[in-house]
């Protein structure tokens, strides 16, 4: 069992419960055990806070650092945006002496360190990871396969840009997702524009709400092209986006679409049997019955 | 974010070149971002790949290629006060494409630090500094939320800090040493 400390964030327990019970338990089935880091806040908002200021978003996400560094364990999440957060702090700090100083000295205060003496993942990077559990695991744990339905991925904008700076390869045209998707028994689709931002980033969503859920329009006529059940993502807040945002789309647009969004721990809980109570999905603001009805 | 910092003294005597500065133009500005940002905006040549990849720029007149030229030629009043600065989602697509090896994303996180120092910041990222100084979260729990977590078998507040408030005089402490929270709520109460 690898044993990892999770980093929860703000929108998927607050929000979207169901990410958050998914992840620990479809994880538990691949052999990745997820505990709880306590005391953990808000990464924080990458576009939010650093947006104001980068020498607090860097403390910040250093205490959230600290506390899993406490727990001598790796972290992993399951938002882009936390990713961007923790796993770019981690790296900037483990990098640049000046900044790490500074950013200890402030958490002398309270009685910190930050020493760098552990990694940051995405869940679905550990998904993905061989050494950890691959493609062929998740295939292998998957109990009712959601044969039928096309799948849309999102795959955000924070866990793997800028490519330089990450370990994820090409940002153009990634397949890696759709791996992951496949394995579940569906049909991941390829749609225009794959690699668009869903809109919400950036503090923008808070800023100006046309113009960021002028983009997410732009994404669901794309995904509507090709016909797809449904979208799936790795970033409750693209997912906020999408699926909130489809209802706000109608009421400033009049564009109606009803593609249901699902997190990519919710669509792997189905496809180890959990029920769609297990995981929260009356939840979502746009229904996804006519989507379980297809695929279970 | 380049994780590095770029102290080479030939590089400062190049980017020193004032020939180009106008009357209205702040070369600190450009050291400003430079600093912040840790990327060399000077190396822009204005191609126009950062404004051809930037989701906003199709529906608004945000363009990222200005900024990169406001910025090498330190106009800073320029650049602070357009509004356009806030509607960059930071999808760093510039970033990934920008054939010199330029991140004018950071520049422009490099570019709304320094407008908030001078207190020209949208009220909604202020609102998020508010919601975490109190509850640690930017999207706090909620009733409806909580009900649902008990059914699902979670215990009804995540174990962060809504079970944990031990820890949020921590992060205030954090928070409060660099005055962002008394900034945000003066900035608020004067709007």
């Amino acid at each position: 069992m690898h044993e990892y400390a999770f980093f929860l964030g703000c929108i998927a327990p607050n929000r979207y419960p169901g990410c958050e019970a998914s992840a620990i338990k479809t994880s538990e089935k691949v052999g990745i055990k997820l505990l709880p880091l306590k005391g953990a806040s808000c990464c924080p908002a990458p576009g939010a806070f650093g947006s104001i200021d980068l020498n607090v978003w860097y403390a910040m996400a250093a205490r959230n650092l600290v506390l899993a560094e406490e727990m001598k364990k790796d972290i992993t999440l399951i938002c882009n945006g936390c990713y961007k957060s923790i796993w770019e702090v981690n790296h900037i700090l483990k990098h640049n002496d000046e900044l790490r100083d500074n950013v200890n000295e402030v958490l002398a205060e309270i009685d910190m360190q930050f020493k760098g003496s552990i990694d940051v993942w995405h869940l679905a990077e550990l998904y993905y990871d061989e050494k950890i559990c691959g493609v062929q695991k998740i295939k292998d744990s998957v109990t009712t396969p959601l044969t039928g339905a096309k799948i849309a991925p999102h795959y955000g904008c924070h866990l793997m840009k800028p490519q330089k700076e990450r370990h994820f390869g090409d940002t153009e045209n990634p397949m890696w997702f759709e791996e992951l998707i496949a394995a579940l028994g569906c049909e991941p689709v390829q749609y225009r524009n794959k690699m668009q931002c869903c809109g919400a980033g950036g503090g923008v969503r808070g800023y100006d709400i046309v113009h960021a859920l002028d983009i997410t329009n732009e994404k669901l006529i794309n995904v509507r092209e090709v016909g797809a059940d449904a979208i799936t993502e790795v970033c409750p807040f693209c997912q906020l986006q999408f699926d909130r945002g489809q209802i706000e789309i109608k009421e400033k647009f009049g564009d109606v679409y009803n593609i249901p969004v699902l997190h990519y721990n919710e669509l792997l809980g189905l496809a180890q049997g959990m029920s769609p109570q297990d995981l929260a999905l009356d939840l979502h603001a746009i229904d996804c019955t006519p989507f379980l009805q297809k695929v279970l | 974010m380049a994780a590095k910092s770029y102290n080479i003294s030939e590089l400062d005597n190049k980017l020193a070149d004032r020939r180009y500065h106008l009357a209205d133009s702040n070369p600190e500005f450009t050291q400003k971002i430079l600093k912040t940002s840790r990327t060399i905006a000077n190396m822009c040549y204005q191609c126009g790949t950062c404004t051809g990849s930037c989701p906003s720029a199709p529906r608004s007149s945000y363009r990222i290629r200005l900024f990169m030229r406001r910025c090498v030629l330190g106009l800073e009043n320029e650049s602070l006060t357009d509004p356009d600065l806030w509607l960059c989602t930071t999808c760093y697509s510039c970033t990934d494409r920008c054939p010199r090896d330029i991140a004018p994303t950071d520049v422009i996180m490099a570019m709304r630090n320094l407008a908030f120092k001078r207190d020209i910041i949208p009220k909604n990222f202020l609102q998020t500094v508010q919601l975490i100084y109190n509850s640690g979260h930017g999207v706090p729990n909620n009733d409806v939320n909580r009900a649902a977590r008990t059914k699902l078998g979670l215990p009804a507040d995540p174990p962060t800090t809504h079970t944990y408030a031990e820890f949020i005089p921590g992060i205030q402490k954090i928070i409060d040493h660099y005055e962002l929270k008394a900034n945000a709520d003066r900035i608020l109460k004067g709007d």
